[in-house]
């Protein structure tokens, strides 16, 4: 099968799934755009419908060189009041990594271990409670491709 | 149950919280070599009696057995609450795990 119609398949099965109580805000039902957009342009403008401008206010560590492109560690910090944080690369097919709904007087300090098939750059948007969108980005090498092929 | 490994927490009014949830996390590139199909944590949340201290709605693209690592305000927290951890993988499937919360009083 088209590998595109597959992905829309997906969305729409995932579509039908009855939404449990659990899920405060799940951004893959919300906008199933964002994870098929295979350009980091269009996967922010699919999630925000907007821009972002550069910050200086988040802090992004990720390893200049990455040794295993399976996990590689990436930290996002900001002292921006945020509302939603967004993580996108341009190594693999879709750009969409993760989405984070900051809860009400949560703070900003998520880890996580991403997979990036080749070198790349991760862009990290943090969208404030006024709605703007903040963004910091970092290019890193990836020794090893992590998406097993 | 069983299916996570959490760590939590508390001192100076702030939890530090290490949550590693076991999965596979199959991109549908991986799953058409080996004929599978694509499986991985679409959205994890984490709470607190009816808190809600953590969400993530993520892609493919976390690595194997991801791991999640957070801070949350503990103010209002007692002795004995925990964090409870759910997740939701593409195929629908759910699991939750909770632990105690280290260092409330």
């Amino acid at each position: 099968m088209d590998r595109r119609k597959f992905l829309g398949l997906g969305m729409v099965a995932l579509a039908l799934v009855p939404a449990t109580s659990l899920h405060a805000l799940d951004f893959r039902k919300e906008k199933p755009d964002t994870w098929t957009a295979q350009t980091v342009d269009d996967a922010i403008k699919a999630l925000y419908g907007a821009t972002a401008t550069e910050s200086k206010d988040i802090t992004l560590k990720a390893p200049k060189v990455a040794s295993n492109g399976g996990a590689i560690p990436v930290t996002i910090k900001t002292s921006i009041d945020a509302k939603t944080v967004a993580m996108f690369q341009d190594a693999n097919p879709e750009s969409a990594v993760a989405v984070w709904t900051v809860p009400e007087g949560g703070i900003v300090n998520y880890t996580t271990k991403i997979k990036m098939k080749k070198s790349g750059t991760i862009t990290v948007i943090v969208e404030d409670k006024a709605g703007k969108l903040h963004s910091v980005k970092q290019t890193l090498e990836v020794a090893l491709g992590g998406c097993e092929g | 149950m069983g299916n996570m490994k959490i760590k939590v927490k508390s001192a100076g009014g702030i939890a530090k919280a290490k949550v590693q949830a076991k999965h596979e996390m199959l991109t549908y590139d991986a799953a058409k070599k080996k004929g599978k199909d694509a499986n991985f944590i679409t959205h994890i949340i984490g709470k607190v009696g009816d808190k809600v201290v953590y969400e993530l709605s993520s892609s493919q693209f976390l690595a194997k057995d991801p791991l999640f690592k957070f801070e949350f305000k503990t103010d209002g927290l007692k002795d004995g609450d925990k964090l409870e951890m759910t997740w939701t993988d593409l195929s629908g499937a759910t699991e939750t795990d909770a632990k105690k919360i280290k260092g409330l009083k």
